[in-house]
């Protein structure tokens, strides 16, 4: 079971840098290889977002805020809406919220839902939603 | 405005320096995805593959074709677990088409035929 009284828990925003070299290495992991892709005021690649997202405060981090361990954790769903490109030299502000934790199976799995902004300047960029599926048994192993 | 009907992109064989990178590349260094015994203490012969990386690559089979800009929503649903070593193969089918855009339908499955995640893509029609 995970402590439910964390739903609603929203961490402080922080700005975090679109650092060329991130975008670069980001790019290298994923195949990408078209240098464009991380030139000076380059679109950031779309899930790359998520990369800005654990140096604001990580999904990990937020698993031990919730007292899961990360043993019996999977990633079940993630959904990105952006609404205005992010180039590479940006500074996005991130701000994340647990927006739900539901048992199911009779507490053999948990779902925790996680909703993050991402804003520059005033301007609101994107949106992303995570799932995170927790396997109790595997955790408590 | 055109949108192919299909587009399919192959990845992999994912190797552990991929995992490596990506690790730091993302900032999820679950070990899961790194060493051989917390995977098997999960219950998986090797180690994990990011899903993140599964969606990136996604992502890709998009941008590849229609550039970053223009890609304004992806969703995946992660329903299978790809392993150290495996080939990915992405895949998407245009569901709708208009004035403003494309509605993609997309699924990721390892080339041995285990689904890995499904989902779709908003691509504008215009950067």
């Amino acid at each position: 079971m995970t402590d439910r009284s964390r739903v609603g828990f929203t961490t402080p925003a922080s700005t975090v840098a679109v650092d060329p070299w991130r975008v670069r290495l980001f790019c290298q992991a994923t195949g990408e290889t078209d240098p464009t892709a991380w030139a000076p005021n380059a679109v950031v690649p779309p899930t790359f977002l998520k990369a800005l997202e654990s140096e604001h405060f990580s999904s990990a981090a937020l698993l031990k805020l919730l007292d899961v361990p990360l043993a019996g954790v999977l990633h079940a769903e993630q959904a990105f809406d952006i609404q205005a490109p992010v180039f590479v030299g940006d500074q996005v502000e991130i701000q994340r919220r647990v927006d739900r934790i539901d048992d199911k199976k009779d507490g053999a799995l948990t779902f925790i839902a996680v909703d993050t902004r991402y804003r520059v300047g005033e301007r609101p960029v994107a949106s992303s939603r995570q799932t995170i599926l927790v396997r109790n048994q595997v955790a408590s192993t | 405005m055109s949108f192919p009907e299909r587009l399919v992109l192959r990845c992999g064989p994912v190797n552990a320096v991929d995992l490596a990178l990506f690790a730091a590349a993302s900032g999820d260094h679950n070990p899961l995805h790194l060493d051989v015994e917390t995977a098997r203490r999960a219950g998986f012969d090797r180690p994990v593959v990011h899903g993140m990386l599964t969606m990136a690559y996604a992502a890709r089979l998009f941008t590849q074709e229609f550039g970053a800009p223009r890609v304004r929503a992806l969703q995946t649903r992660f329903v299978g677990i790809a392993l150290l070593d495996d080939v990915i193969e992405l895949k998407a089918n245009l569901r709708h088409a208009d004035c403003d855009g494309a509605l993609y339908e997309l699924e990721a499955a390892t080339l041995m035929g285990t689904p890995l995640a499904s989902g779709i893509a908003r691509i504008a029609a215009t950067a």
